[in-house]
C-alpha cells in the first residue's frame, strides 16, 4: 500500500536548527549518556551552561552520526572515535584547499 | 540465491578463532568504511563485511551458517531443502534497516525485528524514532528550489509488534540554497507514533548528482571555461553558461590558463550566497589548414617568447 504525503515545509538543519540534548539524541538514535561523553571528549561543543540548557548547532547532527557509526562499526572507543572525527574534518579541509589550489593559481 | 562465503569475505580460514575474525573485520572495516573511504563501491563492500562479521562473531549464528554451508552443493544456486528452518535466534540488536542485509542473510536469519526501543518505562507516551534517508538532487535544484518525490520504505507495526514494510511517497519541497551534505528536517515524517506518542522526524541528507559543467565546493561553484589561444591573448567577451542562465563574460587580455574570474554572489543562493568561479583554460583549435598554418607561422616569427626560460632551456 502506498500513501503519498506532501511536505511543503522543511528546515535546513545546518542553517536553521539548534538542537536540544534530547532532540540530538532522538535525531541520532543515541543514548543520552553517549552524547554526554561526546561532549566530554570535545567532539561536540554545545552552547549553554549545562545539559538542560545545551543547544547543539545543526552541524552537530552529522558529527554525532559519524562518531556513532565509527564507534559501532569499527568497535572504537570514545577517544579513538573523537580523534577520527577530528582527522576526518582535517582531511575534508585539506581536500577543499587542494581543490581550490589545483583549479587555478 | 547465491551462497555467501562469509569466511572468504573476511579473508579468514573456516576454523578461524573468534579473535582472528575480530581482527580481520576491524582491519577491513577501517579500510572500507564509507565515512573513511569515499570511493564508489566502498559502502557496498562495507555492508558485505559487516554482514559476514555479524554472522561469524556470534557463535549461534556461526554454527547455523556452518551447518548450512556443509550441506550446500558446490556451484548450486539453490539451498538444500529445509535449510532456513529450525534455527532459532534471540531477537538480535540489529537495527531495522530495509537494505541492511542480503537476501541470503534474511533467508537464513530472518529480518531484524525492530525493537520498539524507546518503549521503555517512561511516564509520557514515547516519541517514535527519527529516520534518515539520502536524497540526490541536481545543482540547479539548489538554485531554483525543486519538488522531489521520494519513495520510502517505512516499517510499520501491528498490534502484536510485527513489522511490515509500507511504501510511502513523500512529495518534498527542496528549499533554494540547500548545499551538499546538509540535512533537511521534515517534522513528524519519521517513524509513526504508537501508544499515542508523537511521530518521529525524518532527516534527509542532500547529495548533488555530478554535473558535467560545474564543480561545487560548499556554497561556491566552479566552471571550467575553455578559451581559444587568441581569446586569452587579446581578451574577449564570451558566453559563460551559468547555472541560472548565460552571462556575457569579459576575459581580460593576457589571461593565463588557470586564471580564476570571480562572479560574486553567483554561487549557491541564500542569505549568504556563494561565489561562482570561472576557471580559464586554453583549448587548441583543430589541425590548421594552410591559411591558418601560415598565420601561426607569422605569429611565431614575430614572437621571441620562450616559455621554458625559467627552466634554463635556451629554446
Amino acid at each position: 500500500m502506498t500513501t503519498t504525503v506532501s511536505v511543503l515545509h522543511c528546515q535546513v538543519v545546518e542553517d536553521e536548527v539548534w538542537l536540544s540534548l534530547l532532540e540530538l539524541c532522538q535525531a541520532c538514535g543515541s543514548e543520552r549518556e553517549l552524547v554526554l561523553q561526546l561532549v566530554e571528549h570535545g567532539v561536540l561543543e554545545p552552547q549553554g551552561d549545562g545539559p538542560a540548557s545545551w543547544l547543539f548547532s545543526g552541524a552537530s547532527l552529522q558529527r554525532t552520526r559519524v562518531a556513532l557509526r565509527l564507534l559501532h562499526d569499527l568497535e572504537l572507543n570514545l577517544p579513538g572515535a573523537a580523534l577520527a572525527v577530528d582527522l576526518l574534518d582535517q582531511i575534508a579541509q585539506l581536500q577543499r584547499e587542494l581543490r581550490a589550489a589545483s583549479s587555478g593559481h | 540465491m547465491q551462497f555467501k562465503d562469509y569466511y572468504q569475505t573476511l579473508g579468514v580460514a573456516r576454523d578461524a578463532s573468534a579473535d582472528d575474525i575480530k581482527h580481520a573485520y576491524r582491519r577491513l572495516a577501517r579500510k572500507h568504511h564509507p565515512d573513511l573511504n569515499k570511493e564508489p563501491g566502498a559502502e557496498a563492500r562495507f555492508k558485505e563485511i559487516g554482514e559476514a562479521y555479524e554472522v561469524l562473531k556470534d557463535p549461534e549464528k556461526r554454527a547455523a551458517y556452518d551447518d548450512v554451508g556443509k550441506r550446500w552443493q558446490p556451484g548450486a544456486d539453490q539451498p538444500p531443502p529445509g535449510w532456513d528452518a529450525g534455527y532459532e535466534f534471540r531477537g538480535g540488536d540489529a537495527e531495522f534497516d530495509a537494505q541492511a542485509h542480503s537476501d541470503f542473510f534474511e533467508a537464513l536469519f530472518g529480518r531484524g525485528r525492530a525493537q520498539a526501543r524507546s518503549h521503555r518505562a517512561s511516564r509520557t507516551p514515547p516519541r517514535a524514532q527519527d529516520h534518515h534517508a539520502k536524497v540526490m538532487i541536481d545543482l540547479l535544484d539548489a538554485y531554483r528550489g525543486a519538488r522531489r518525490s521520494l519513495r520510502l520504505q517505512m516499517p510499520s507495526f501491528d498490534a502484536q509488534g510485527r513489522v511490515s514494510l509500507q511504501e510511502r511517497t513523500l512529495d518534498v519541497a527542496i528549499p533554494v540554497g540547500v548545499r551538499e551534505g546538509q540535512h533537511l528536517r521534515l517534522a513528524g515524517q519519521g517513524m509513526p507514533g504508537f501508544d499515542g506518542g508523537a511521530a518521529g522526524d525524518l532527516y534527509l541528507e542532500i547529495a548533488f548528482a555530478p554535473h558535467p559543467l560545474y564543480r561545487v565546493d560548499g556554497r561556491d561553484v566552479y566552471l571550467d571555461l575553455p578559451l581559444a589561444p587568441w581569446e586569452a591573448a587579446l581578451g574577449a567577451t564570451v558566453d559563460a553558461p551559468l547555472p541560472d542562465g548565460s552571462v556575457q563574460l569579459t576575459v581580460p587580455a593576457g589571461s593565463a590558463p588557470g586564471r580564476k574570474l570571480r562572479l560574486k554572489g553567483k554561487g549557491i543562493p541564500g542569505a549568504n550566497p556563494g561565489d561562482l568561479y570561472v576557471v580559464l583554460h586554453i583549448a587548441m583549435p583543430p589541425p590548421p589548414d594552410d591559411a591558418q598554418r601560415r598565420a601561426w607561422e607569422d605569429l611565431a616569427r614575430v614572437q621571441s617568447f620562450n616559455p621554458r626560460e625559467a627552466m634554463g632551456a635556451k629554446s
